[in-house]
């Protein structure tokens, strides 16, 4: 590779003394920019020679000074969101350019491609770019909320609706298999930031957004590749005169939606129902007098959260320096448990740039970023969330205690427990529920006790450039980037008694601190010349990259006396030493170094080529295969610049595309290539009296030596298309495969030894991709649309050697166990449990229902009212063999549509996408809690006088097993259409402005989340991938969502 | 010009770092394995080949972070004892087993599967790897004999389990992992026989019960190895392999490994009284190894002792126990405590009566599901025996594989059972009434339903009832009512796990072809 690097050296240096000589005279030229529509200068606007990289910014005049080689002919202008235009120059050096806002202006962006920038009208790969205008204004502030149905080929759900968390991303369907390794690369200014980190971005600070959607497009990123890349540019100053701009909202939020769960009388009728059904004695003598009884959404909802927001930023520059500083203020709280869920950050940013000399510039992008959150904790898990308790709690039991006649059922009954049990502020006790127990506890003592708790985090994200241009060209660019992150928790559990079941005996306090740097170094060199209508760019790079250092401390004390947050202190530090826990945590360095060159080049912007291949070595593979190569080719023809191509106004602009490229991942851990032998564990045991424990070692798994990189290659086909002057039309279609999957399947136990690393299995999507943009201004009114759709089908078309499916990363539900699975030559991730057949309604019906032997009854313990389920095996009897596919919990289909409409000095923008295709397992109810509360849906169960019931019984403990079997009983539409913004602003006319001495002023009203149209019976079907709701990869698994808020907002945005 | 010069110096010297880097790259790849050891460079020294052994003594006294071990799978299922717990799926595995719902998806067996198996792993590892460790002969030959010992003690366990199994006898390459195939029972036993038989003569009589009190010795290979031929109706061989173990004059004098049984009943089950003279193979616990929630399996405390406990209990009076409070499983039924139990000299340390402690005022507590107010004594933790962390994962109290009452009455079974002399007097009859006498329980004849009877009371709550039905024979009538099924529920059908995309086939008995 040495040699070859060299030789690439070689030619690049022969290149250089050819050019030498190039150098030329030159001559200043000097104009104006204004919008053609206004009349008013354009400030940004930018302007350069034809054929040259030399390129100079318009002031906040419009005007702009430009040395041009006095070979140049022509002036190429443009400007965000305008049509570009070409001008000759003129023999008095004077120009004045009106640009006109046109749909075509899409075909004339700048994009970012990595490592590089190029001109939308020659870019051959799929690229979809989002930006700064798109963003404005929008309450997000997470940056895939900020992409959620902007693009196509994206499909993006949130997690959670508390404050701060963040979404599930997957471009182009499933890459591979588990979670991580389908989260696309983000990049910042060239940085990379894992996945997760990407919170510490202020969406206000980001100029565009670029995602690289096909695989040549995304292989000049390697290895690092496979799902896609998302590319973010942030902010940079601009020469002229000082600019400032500040803009801030303030608004308040409300829960979405609430849960219909019965009252304390309908949930005391069916339990009374559900223990006549078996023979019981009733359990509540009269329950119509309980009334409504408690509504526990209610009682952790606040249908007033404040969500505020203040962005200032502050930039300028002159010829030898620019800069862009900004500060932000975010502070949402949640509309579930306010006081335990709230997220507050701050951000700053410095970009600056300095060019002391033609022939170099250097700088930095620097982000930094603290932030605070206090988080409710289990989020769509069934294990005693807040949430989870509220849906789950009956709703007898009162939140506090108010009466000394409730005292005797819902207080703790002995001493011990009164000591533990919690109390409000005022000395009140908190309801225990003696029918819901388990993990459940009385939300509002948990919100108590868990008061102050909180995450935090320190951010500094950027980098460090130097750029040299030793000949006109020639680019040698230079960076060094970080991404350093500190965080850490503080949390106190006081000693707590909520139920039998859930009681926490000791306090305990503990503190955590971790600290990573991520750092990366590449070095490019590229080369542009234009001759002859032949414009060729040659790139060559190489670069480093490491992670996955991070490292953690854990300091917890037991047992110390405080019993809230602000009492607890590590000052207790007299504590007995066995009171006192310590414990660390060390990542291991993850290491990749590449090397990558690629060519772009286009005949007269007609014929466009784009080659490049990158070599990607990871510490994460044995010496068989350490190193990876990743080639890619795109190519583009627009033959609407061919002259036999009719000249009609119907295509105005046409780009045909085709591309292929092969991109990698490594996402397998560290050391699976050799056999560990570890520690950790189920391995000690402890021999003699002293109870001393003996530290065991046995091997971890077996060694793949053979271990490598997994690979995804792509082919994509599209077009780009302006039509009738007004029309944007972009298409792609693509086959992605990827091959070799990286895993540690489960394989038999028989073997002893745990799991190993193997590429075996391949996936393969293939997708149709839409988006469209309409402009069109009829007299004072702009109308513009923007839509997209994407679909999808993904299949897994190998496995491993004799397996026929998997349920690696499969989800789980309660005593169900997995409930999805994965065969062969089927999407990746489909619902898997039984076929129901309708509700017995007679106990003929039963006794009919047998097996091929004709006597053997396949049900023999269902009663009328039970779910019939289909024998699929055909023998004589009902078991796990019997289970079928059900259905997908991933979306094969998102869209997106945005209306811009203005009129005068008003502007209007309404927003709004979904996704469909999949079903949602709506597990909301605790199976194994007999006394779980239920959704008002069931009242419409199967009784012997309510026959017709789409339900089937509720009886105690299931015996028919109604419902602890899973069937399509759970599956729901995860169908829908969010209206995510509606916006109305007004800008001040400048006439009132210039009086301040402030060029913008414009005030907005705008609601987030207006509606949602769906069928879905919880509270979102907006369901990302959930950890915590048991398995690994598959959106669309409630347990229990914490819900997503509506807004309402004012705002204002102030430009001096 | 000179421009120009500047500038390539810069150009050259930009380049000559970059590749200076490229040629670096490769060694930067390679990452320090900081704080892993590969197999490679483990199993080097005496200390490596010791936690190797550890690791596998670790299986041996499994319990699994569901919270349960083997001794709770056996209690459920038998006559004596309900799951109870908080619900009718808390301790799922352990519900179905009692309701006889189990099905290869659902139960134990999973547990019971990957505990041998790994078990046998982890000796063959310590096999293979052994001469590397630079061990003196003798520890080598000890480690190689304990091992050997545990190994057969797995296979016993798993084809009493599961019936037809693989049998695996060294490390499973990678490539051959899915062509494995099962073995006839037969083939099991006669590996089980040779392991062990490798093992007694090697294994040290004694141990010295402060440093190595948990490890194996030849006498508790020996009960192991008289177990197994019990099992397979070697009435002769498995009552001379036992004899050893119980010595010449049972209940009079030590056997020649020191065993003889606890006067006091009662004290088997003081958490302090490890490795006491009765004790012949015992699973070891600590209340030292700060077992957390995060992998309540990788304690080494006992599990039962917080499952057993009542739930919400208090201490009202300081006449009652000082009982942890717990998770309210392995409760015995009404009927076992009030007609089976109740009157005989070991009710009381094997019944807690929880309701009656309540009816005095001396204390309270909180009725799981499937209440009966009887708990299992045997293993309920107490507060004073409570670790400093975590305490509910951290009892001490370590559980008897075997205990001589066990091999005293499987020696008179195995002597009655070969046509040996039972009468007054006879080795049968005084193994027998040893155990009897040691209660103050006046001799009965030995017969093979008075051993029945004596077996259920001795061991209630001790995980031995269960394996005792069926190898009697039993299991079907007795079991009838709680949904056993003959030719069925004998064994534990193969994790499903193991069959899928393997050359594993499912036993006759649970619908299959083995």
């Amino acid at each position: 590779m040495k040699r070859k690097f060299l030789l690439r050296i070689r030619v690049l240096l022969f290149f250089t003394l050819l050019f030498f000589t190039a150098h030329a005279q030159n001559r200043t030229v000097t104009g104006v920019v204004l919008s053609k529509v206004s009349g008013q200068p354009l400030v940004g606007a930018t302007v350069s020679a034809k054929g040259t990289r030399t390129a100079v910014s318009t002031d906040n005049q419009g005007k702009f000074q430009i040395s041009v080689p006095s070979t140049a002919k022509m002036l190429v202008i443009s400007y965000v969101g305008m049509a570009s235009q070409e001008v000759g120059i003129p023999a008095s050096g004077t120009v004045t350019i009106s640009l006109d806002q046109t749909a075509s202006s899409k075909m004339d962006e700048v994009v970012v491609v990595g490592y590089g920038t190029q001109r939308k009208s020659v870019v051959t790969g799929a690229i979809s770019s989002v930006r700064a205008s798109d963003l404005e204004n929008q309450p997000v502030i997470r940056v895939e909320q900020a992409l959620q149905g902007r693009t196509s080929g994206l499909t993006i759900s949130a997690v959670s609706g508390q404050p701060g968390s963040s979404s599930t991303v997957r471009l182009r369907g499933f890459t591979s298999f588990g979670n991580g390794k389908n989260d696309p690369l983000w990049v910042i200014d060239g940085v990379i930031v894992d996945a997760g980190g990407i919170g510490y971005l202020n969406d206000d600070d980001i100029e565009s957004i670029e995602v690289l959607k096909d695989g040549a497009s995304a292989a000049i990123y390697g290895t690092r590749a496979a799902a896609g890349v998302i590319l973010i540019t942030t902010k940079k100053g601009k020469a002229g005169a000082l600019r400032i701009n500040y803009n801030g909202y303030y608004g308040t939020q409300a829960p979405s939606k609430k849960l219909s769960l019965m009252n304390a009388e309908q949930y005391a009728t069916t339990r009374n129902n559900a223990n006549a059904a078996v023979g019981s004695a009733p359990v509540f003598t009269d329950p119509s007098s309980l009334g409504k009884g408690t509504d526990w959404q209610k009682d952790i909802f606040n249908y007033h959260a404040p969500k505020t927001n203040h962005e200032l930023s502050i930039s300028g520059g002159n010829d030898k320096a620019t800069w862009f500083t900004s500060f932000g203020y975010t502070d949402f709280q949640g509309v579930v448990a306010t006081s335990i869920s709230r997220y507050k950050r701050l951000n700053y940013r410095i970009n600056t740039n300095f060019k002391p000399a033609k022939w170099i510039s250097f700088g930095e992008n620097l982000g930094y970023e603290h932030g605070k959150t206090n988080g409710v904790g289990d989020v769509n898990r069934e294990f005693g969330g807040v949430i989870s308790s509220a849906i789950n709690l009956d709703p007898v039991t009162p939140a506090i205690i108010t009466d000394t006649a409730a005292q005797k059922i819902f207080m703790p009954q002995t001493a011990a427990q009164i000591a533990a049990a919690t109390r409000t502020p005022g000395g009140q006790y908190y309801g225990i529920s003696p029918y819901v127990g388990q993990e459940m506890k009385n939300p509002l003592a948990y919100i108590q006790n868990h008061l102050g708790n909180f995450n935090w985090d320190n951010n500094i994200v950027g980098n460090a450039y130097v750029d040299l241009t030793p000949i006109k060209g020639l680019v040698i660019h230079s960076s060094l980037g970080t991404k350093m992150a500190f965080y850490g928790y503080e949390s106190f559990t006081p000693v707590a008694f909520y139920n039998t079941s859930t009681t926490i005996n000791q306090s305990n306090l503990t503190r955590n601190e971790t600290w990573v740097i991520n750092w990366n170094v590449e070095n490019t060199i590229s080369y542009n010349r234009v001759f002859n209508r032949h414009n060729i760019t040659l790139l060559g790079g190489w670069g480093e990259y490491k992670d996955g250092n991070a490292r953690g401390a854990t300091v917890s004390y037991n047992n110390i006396p405080a019993k809230t947050f602000d009492q607890a202190s590590f000052i207790y530090s007299a504590l007995p030493a066995d009171r006192q826990n310590s414990s660390g945590s060390d990542g291991t360095d993850h290491r990749i170094n590449s090397l990558f060159s690629r060519l772009q080049y286009n005949y007269d912007e007609k014929y466009l080529l784009t080659a490049l291949i990158r070599r990607d070595g990871s510490s994460r593979f044995g010496t068989n295969n350490k190193f990876g190569y990743f080639p890619s080719v795109s190519v583009g023809w627009v033959p609407t610049l061919e002259s036999f191509f009719p000249q009609t106004n119907v295509v105005n602009n046409l780009k045909i595309r085709a591309s292929y490229g092969v991109t990698g991942n490594d996402g397998i851990g560290d050391f699976a290539f050799v056999p560990t032998v570890g520690a950790n564990g189920e391995r000690n045991y402890s021999f003699g009296t002293s109870g001393a424990v003996n530290i065991g070692y046995s091997p971890n798994a077996p060694a793949n030596p053979n271990l490598k990189w997994e690979q995804t290659s792509q082919l994509d086909f599209g077009f780009d298309a302006v039509l009738l002057k007004a029309l944007t039309f972009t298409v792609d279609v693509y086959k992605k495969k990827t091959t070799g999957i990286l895993q540690t399947p489960q394989i038999p136990s028989y073997a002893g030894y745990g799991s190993f690393a193997q590429n075996f299995d391949d996936i393969e999507n293939k997708g149709i991709e839409f988006e469209l943009g309409y402009r069109k201004k009829l007299g004072e009114l702009t109308l513009g649309v923007n839509g997209n759709i994407s679909f999808y089908q993904n299949k897994v078309t190998k496995m491993l050697p004799g397996t026929t499916y998997f349920e690696d990363n499969s989800a789980t539900f309660q005593t169900m166990g997995n409930i999805t699975r994965t065969a062969i030559n089927e999407p990746y991730q489909r619902f898997f449990g039984y076929q129901s057949l309708g509700i017995f309604q007679t106990q003929a019906d039963i006794d009919n229902y047998v097996g091929p032997d004709k006597t053997t009854k396949l049900q023999p313990t269902a009663k009328p009212g039970d779910l019939k389920i289909a024998n699929l095996q055909n023998d004589n009897n009902i078991d796990a063999n019997d289970r079928t596919y059900l259905g997908n919990p991933n979306p094969t289909m998102s869209y997106g549509i945005t209306i811009n409409l203005s009129y005068k000095n008003f502007d209007f923008v309404a927003f709004g996408s979904g996704s469909g295709g999949n079903q949602i397992f709506q597990g909301l109810r605790r199976l194994d809690i007999n006394t779980a509360n239920y959704l008002t849906k069931y009242l419409d169960a199967w009784t012997p006088t309510n026959t017709g019931a789409s339900l089937p019984r509720i009886a105690l403990a299931d015996p028919g097993k109604s419902y602890s079997r899973f069937t399509s009983l759970y599956l729901e539409s995860g169908n829908y259409f969010k209206l995510r913004t509606l916006q109305l602003g007004y800008n001040l006319p400048k006439s009132m402005l210039t009086k301040w001495g402030c060029q913008r002023l414009r005030v907005y009203v705008l609601s987030e989340n207006l509606f949602t149209v769906t069928k879905y019976s919880g509270y979102d079907p907006e369901i990302g991938v959930s950890p915590d709701a048991g398995g690994g990869a598959q959106f669309g698994i409630d347990k229990g969502l914490y819900v997503p808020a509506r807004t309402f907002l004012v705002g204002l945005s102030l430009g001096f | 010009m000179k421009f120009y010069k500047i500038k390539n110096t810069f150009l050259l010297a930009a380049l000559a770092m970059g590749a200076q880097l490229v040629g670096a790259c490769k060694k930067e790849l390679n990452v320090n394995t900081q704080g892993r050891f590969t197999t490679d460079t483990y199993y080097k020294t005496p200390a490596d080949a010791f936690a190797a052994l550890v690791s596998v003594y670790d299986r041996f006294g499994f319990q699994t972070g569901g919270l349960y071990d083997k001794l709770s799978i056996m209690d459920v299922a038998g006559d004596d004892q309900l799951a109870g717990g908080g619900s009718a799926t808390d301790i799922n595995d352990l519900q179905v087993t009692q309701t006889y719902t189990l099905s290869s998806t659902s139960g134990p067996e999973g547990y019971l599967w990957s505990r041998g198996y790994s078990g046998i792993y982890r000796a063959n590892v310590l096999l293979s790897k052994i001469d590397g460790c630079g061990l003196d002969a003798a520890t080598k030959a000890r480690y190689i004999a304990e091992v050997k010992a545990m190994r057969g003690a797995f296979y016993f366990d798993l084809v009493t389990f599961f019936k037809a199994i693989p049998l695996i006898t060294g490390i499973l390459p990678i490539d051959s992992l899915y062509n494995v195939t099962q073995v006839a029972p037969a083939d099991v036993y006669a590996y089980v026989e040779k392991d062990l038989n490798d093992a007694i003569p090697v294994l040290p009589h004694t141990v010295n019960i402060t440093t190595e009190g948990g490890r194996l010795t030849q006498g508790g290979a020996k009960a192991i190895l008289g177990k197994v031929l019990l099992y397979e109706k070697k009435w002769q061989a498995a009552a001379d392999m036992l004899h050893d173990v119980n010595g010449d004059n049972p209940g009079v004098t030590p056997s020649m490994y020191g065993y003889s049984l606890l006067p006091n009943y009662g004290d088997l089950w003081l958490s302090k009284n490890k490795f006491n003279s009765e004790s012949v193979v015992e699973f070891v616990h600590s209340s030292l190894s700060n077992g957390s929630w995060s992998d309540a399996g990788a304690s080494e405390g006992n599990l039962v002792c917080i499952t057993t406990g009542p739930r919400g209990y208090s201490q009202l009076k300081t006449a009652a126990p000082d009982y942890f409070s717990g998770y309210s499983f392995l409760v015995f039924t009404k009927d076992f405590a009030e007609n089976v139990m109740y009157g005989d000299p070991r009710y009381t340390a094997t019944v807690a009566n929880l309701d009656s402690l309540k009816t005095a005022g001396a204390a309270s507590y909180t009725a799981g599901y499937n209440n009966t107010g009887y708990f299992l004594g045997k293993f309920i933790g107490r507060v004073s025996d409570k670790a400093a962390n975590t305490p509910e994962l951290n009892f001490g109290q370590d559980e008897y594989e075997i205990r001589l009452a066990d091999t005293y009455l499987m020696e008179a079974e195995a002597l009655m059972n070969a046509g040996a002399d039972v009468s007054a007097g006879s080795r049968a009859y005084q193994l027998f009434n040893a155990v009897r006498a040691r209660v103050g329980l006046a001799p009965i004849a030995v017969t093979q339903d008075n051993l029945e009877k004596e077996r259920r009371l001795e061991f209630a709550g001790e995980g031995l009832r269960w394996p005792d039905l069926v190898r009697w024979g039993k299991a079907a009538t007795v079991l009838a009512s709680r949904g056993f099924v003959a030719g069925k529920n004998e064994i534990f059908p193969i994790p499903q796990s193991e069959l899928n995309n393997t050359k594993l086939e499912q036993t006759k008995e649970w619908g299959g072809t083995k």
